[in-house]
């Protein structure tokens, strides 16, 4: 087997099961370059870490992704300080902790009106019935969009990410979406000039005014945020399932103990995060492990790949529910570390709650399951599920 | 340009040269500070960049809030000097700022 096809985030096969590879890359090829599309890869959680946190090594101004997604428009995700630092802070305060907590009853409330008609059917798909929708409801009311937008925004976003198989560049269809997106935006913006709203929106309008922010700077900000805030949050609450389908005992704890959620949602970005890969920009000749990686060369860190390092973490394959990480890398790290990664957490943790209520144990219907494709996000489109209703909530 | 000096355990100095706007953690990350992991990203989260500012500086910073308060808490070496640089965000008045780095357990 050549060594460039150990590792090929284009080939939908990578998508199904990508972890025996990554196991190979760690252990016989820790600065791995693949040659059909030229760039390199790190996979263990040191090496990562070493390139997460060094952002003058490892740029993301000529972007994040591998493959060409277009010209690209100027991004928080895409840029380096100083422009980063300015972008980021404008409203990272909005995502700390202490500031999502107030959404945990709109989250809730959406949660439970979602779960409400599925309740009596027995079974339901977790992401098309459920998790596509919760997030994208949190984060339209965020910027400000409207309910009846949501649908709409999710097909646009959902094309966005999704990549053709072996083709090395984002399809028309993305690109489309992308423009729609784009134009969805200016008009939310002008009508935000028409009249005030306390929102998202409204802050990026008020920042170009005082001369903070370009007028690219704000669509593109938008275009990450409704993005970002909707794609990985949806596939995090899936893989959480297909976690606990495989791990029985463990789901058998969560249901008896909803305290233990919040662990368990940790542990699932730990072993099975939605996000497995960023791209950046060497700006050196950076020596590693007998190799060096050119200056100027794309290099993907392998998120995935470092949670599962067993140089990290002892029995790093295994689902272990005490486990609790702190230090995984599910959210990345260093200064591009996800700014949303309290509000996933949130989400995440409410909507598995929202879910316990009704159903005290389930299993996923493996034959009908559907996986999304892109090189980046790992998780599922379609994840039936049959369950038990629990016999207090069909009392209720 | 601000300068900020961070002091390891080992004797060891970093000195990053910051742009208005940016935060103790991130400055420490651009100079290569092996003591600040930054995990989180500085949304208050991780506490893995904990600094112990040196005094004659504390009176300079703005105080930290609740949510920064509750983090530090958690922390085994806080000291009343305890902050997360993540949470101090640098102008020209802390120009020359000296904080203490502890080796990540």
């Amino acid at each position: 087997m050549n060594a460039q096809e150990i590792y090929d985030p284009f080939n939908y096969a990578t998508h199904e099961n990508p972890y025996p590879y990554y196991r190979k890359l760690r252990d016989e090829h820790p600065v791995y370059h693949n040659r059909k599309n030229d760039f390199w890869a790190l996979s263990r959680y040191q090496d990562v870490v070493f390139a997460a946190r060094n952002f003058k090594l490892f740029s993301s101004a000529k972007g994040t992704s591998l493959e060409y997604v277009g010209e690209l428009a100027p991004i928080l995700i895409d840029s380096d300080p100083v422009m980063h630092t300015r972008l980021r802070h404008l409203i990272s305060g909005e995502f700390t902790p202490a500031h999502v907590a107030r959404l945990e009853a709109r989250v809730r409330t959406y949660a439970q009106r979602l779960l409400a008609p599925l309740r009596e059917r027995g079974e339901f798909d977790v992401i098309a019935d459920f998790s596509a929708k919760l997030p994208m409801a949190i984060i339209c009311g965020l910027l400000g969009f409207p309910e009846q937008d949501e649908d709409m925004l999710r097909g646009w976003t959902d094309d966005c990410v999704h990549r053709d198989e072996g083709v090395f560049e984002m399809p028309e269809q993305g690109r489309i979406a992308t423009m729609n997106m784009y134009g969805y935006f200016e008009e939310q913006m002008q009508a935000r000039r028409r009249s005030r709203k306390e929102d998202i929106v409204q802050k990026f309008v008020d920042a170009e005014d005082a001369g903070q922010l370009s007028h690219e700077e704000s669509l593109g900000y938008l275009y990450i945020l409704s993005i970002a805030g909707n794609e990985t949050t949806t596939k995090l609450i899936g893989n959480m399932a297909w976690q606990l389908d495989a791990h029985p005992d463990e789901l058998k704890r969560l249901a008896a103990n909803p305290a233990l959620i919040a662990q368990a949602v940790e542990e699932t970005m730990r072993i099975d995060g939605p996000t497995h890969m960023m791209a950046r920009t060497t700006t050196a000749d950076i020596p590693l492990h007998d190799k060096v990686i050119p200056a100027g060369a794309k290099v993907a860190l392998l998120f995935m790949s470092a949670n599962r390092d067993e140089r990290k973490y002892p029995k790093a394959d295994e689902f272990v529910l005490d486990r609790n990480p702190k230090d995984h890398l599910g959210f990345g790290g260093g200064i591009h570390a996800c700014m949303g990664a309290a509000l996933a957490r949130l989400e995440a943790r409410v909507a598995w709650e929202e879910i316990f209520k009704i159903a005290e144990h389930f299993e996923v219907q493996k034959d009908r399951t559907q996986r999304m494709h892109s090189p980046q996000v790992r998780g599922f489109t379609h994840l039936p599920i049959r369950f038990t209703p629990r016999a207090s909530a069909q009392a209720n | 340009m601000i300068r900020v000096t961070y002091r390891a355990k080992t004797g060891e100095e970093y000195v990053a040269e910051a742009m208005p706007g940016m935060t103790v953690m991130e400055a420490a990350l651009s100079a290569g500070v092996p003591e600040i992991l930054g995990l989180c990203g500085g949304i208050c989260s991780c506490a893995t960049c904990h600094v112990h500012v040196a005094p004659e500086w504390m009176a300079k910073l703005n105080p930290a809030d609740d949510e920064e308060g509750a983090m530090l808490e958690a922390i085994d070496n806080r000291a009343p000097t305890s902050r997360l640089g993540c949470q101090v965000k640098l102008d020209d008045s802390l120009d020359g700022l000296v904080v203490n780095v502890f080796e990540v357990s």
